[in-house]
């Protein structure tokens, strides 16, 4: 169980002028249940390749399985594939169209055929999953705040019952309390109920923070693979193509050239405290 | 008076149901009193909904105040006449780059600015000039918008605002959609702005980072000033920011950490290089 990518690539425009190749040659395993961060410059292929995932997009040439099957297979029900693996788009909260939040949330599995019981229900755990009070599901979606607006959009993606989950920069846009709580809960989503999520992210010190892995993306290709305590160790790298390390990375550098002896590969506030207080002999 | 001084703004707007009748009226700002000086670089943060936007609306007359004044340069924004000169004054970049481009090259769009004002297209030329070297872009001038990077195209745009010869300008989250390399870019063109052309700038943002260089902070909150200050005063106080949905650098909330685990140092540390001058400070104290 799991998503294999095999010599993935992909050329847009092909047999025209205008011909670029977005990914090239990916090769890439994700196993259930893991939290996976995306990063790479505007431009470097994330977005193309989480739409790979799901079918939106077909590989010029390669194979993609899920969970062993090759998608690309005649008989491979395409359709279903795109409400296992559940995208959310960047500002997903453009696509909320409905009278009521409740409505909105109802309609990605109604289109699935299931029953009205059933859609209901899987609605209100979804609301209830992304941490929607009660009080607003009848309300209009374009009352709510932009958090929880975006909240709703990702509710309406997670009633559909997605094995994986992918979010393309959830958080931008929203204020630093609004960031903290969807990636919260987007977390507590990934332990409760072990699915997979890969997060697509400008942000450094989220990935930093919240995923297991991350994969770095440049030029179509995969440049890194690894924790994120691995792959920003690699900071000079990533300045090199556009990224950067969490800011606390950069701390931690500017503190030991200043004879502090700390353990630069720290990624997080809490790792950094730990490594000073030490380093400080407390 | 300063170059944009607002006095006791208040705005409210009528929340309507679909059949349009009257739900309730909200205050979105709520007697705002500043008065911004000339060259002056003025942070606004605040969590959604603070009515920090709102507020920026109104310095380029975008809204009008439902109460009070707001004055650009001397110019009441609620006087219609004065309009045109109001937004040649306080220009005006938005969050999404892709939805202020037109022009099919570069200096093609920077140049539309200077153009609807009449200017002579000798001038424009030189405007367009002088601006794209002012963000850095002169080198793209003659490249395709669609296909520069978000925080070029960004800095296109802050281009296409300097072309009018703004007095001020105001950025509503210029960053928010970009990638790290595309936020230094456009922050540090930002600053280079307001030190080397002495530019007013008034940045409405997110990013914490972005804002320890201004020489004051705004923090809103439902629709008031709730805290001002500079930087430094206003990171010190890292608790009252998480009230209100807000956040410091990482510096400042390293520094937090290690407070509260017993290691004495300052208030309103902003940078690494601060919290390296305490911390090796105090490791050579205990000798």
């Amino acid at each position: 169980m799991s998503i294999i990518l095999d010599h993935v690539n992909y050329r847009y425009g092909e047999g025209t002028p205008l011909e670029t190749a977005a990914l090239k040659d990916v090769c890439l395993q994700i196993p259930d249940g893991q939290f996976v961060g995306i990063i790479g410059h505007t431009g470097s292929g994330k977005s193309t390749l989480v739409q790979h995932l799901n079918g939106l997009l077909k590989a010029s040439s390669g194979r993609i399985y899920f969970n062993g099957e090759d998608i690309y297979d005649k008989e491979y029900d395409r359709k279903k594939l795109r409400s296992r693996v559940g995208l959310v788009f960047q500002y997903p909260e453009h696509q909320l169209f409905e009278t009521d939040v409740f409505t909105d949330v109802c309609f990605g599995p109604k289109n699935l055929g299931l029953d009205r019981r059933e859609t209901e229900l899987r609605a209100y755990d979804a609301l209830r999953k992304v941490g929607l009070p009660d009080e607003l599901f009848y309300q209009s979606p374009f009352d709510l705040s932009g958090g929880q607006k975006r909240r709703a959009a990702i509710a309406g993606v997670l009633a559909m019952k997605p094995e994986v989950l992918i979010l393309d920069e959830p958080t931008a846009g929203l204020d630093p309390r609004g960031r903290d709580e969807i990636l919260g809960q987007i977390r507590e989503l990934q332990t409760k109920t072990g699915m997979t999520i890969l997060l697509v992210s400008h942000s450094m010190e989220d990935v930093a923070e919240y995923v297991d892995r991350i994969i770095v993306m440049n030029r179509g290709s995969v440049m890194y693979d690894g924790t994120p305590r691995e792959i920003f160790t690699h900071y000079r790298e990533l300045e090199s193509v556009g990224l950067a390390a969490p800011q606390v990375t950069y701390i931690l550098h500017e503190l030991k050239d200043r004879g502090l002896d700390v353990d630069v590969s720290a990624t997080t506030i809490g790792e950094a405290a730990d490594t000073v207080m030490r380093a400080l002999g407390r | 008076m300063g170059i944009v001084k607002a006095s006791d703004v208040v705005y409210e707007y009528i929340r309507r149901d679909e059949e349009g009748n009257v739900e309730g009226i909200t205050t979105a700002i709520d007697r705002v009193n500043f008065d911004i000086a000339p060259g002056e670089f003025v942070a606004i943060v605040g969590h959604n909904g603070s009515g920090k936007s709102t507020l920026a609306k109104h310095i380029n007359a975008i809204l009008n105040p439902t109460e009070g004044t707001v004055w650009v340069d001397g110019m009441d924004t609620g006087d219609e006449g004065s309009l045109w000169d109001i937004r040649q004054t306080a220009g005006m970049v938005f969050q999404n780059p892709d939805n202020q481009i037109i022009g099919q090259v570069v200096e093609e769009d920077v140049g539309f600015g200077p153009e609807n004002l009449g200017i002579p297209t000798k001038e424009i030329w030189e405007r367009v000039e002088e601006s794209l070297r002012a963000v850095g872009m002169y080198e793209y001038r003659k490249h395709s918008p669609n296909r520069l990077s978000g925080g070029q195209k960004q800095r296109v745009s802050i281009a296409g605002v300097l072309a009018m010869h703004p007095r001020c300008i105001v950025l509503d989250e210029p960053t928010a959609m970009l990638d790290p390399s595309g936020r230094r870019e456009v922050i540090r063109a930002v600053r280079g702005l307001n030190q080397v052309e002495g530019m007013t700038v008034i940045l409405i943002t997110h990013y914490m980072e972005e804002i320890i260089h201004a020489d004051r902070v705004f923090v809103m909150d439902q629709g008031k000033i709730a805290m001002e200050g500079t930087p430094r005063e206003i990171f010190s106080q890292v608790e009252r920011l998480k009230e209100l949905r807000l956040d410091v650098p990482q510096a400042t909330l390293l520094a937090h950490e290690l407070k509260k685990r017993g290691v004495v140092l300052p208030d309103g540390i902003l940078t690494g290089q601060e919290l390296a001058d305490a911390l090796v400070g105090k490791k050579r104290g205990q000798g």
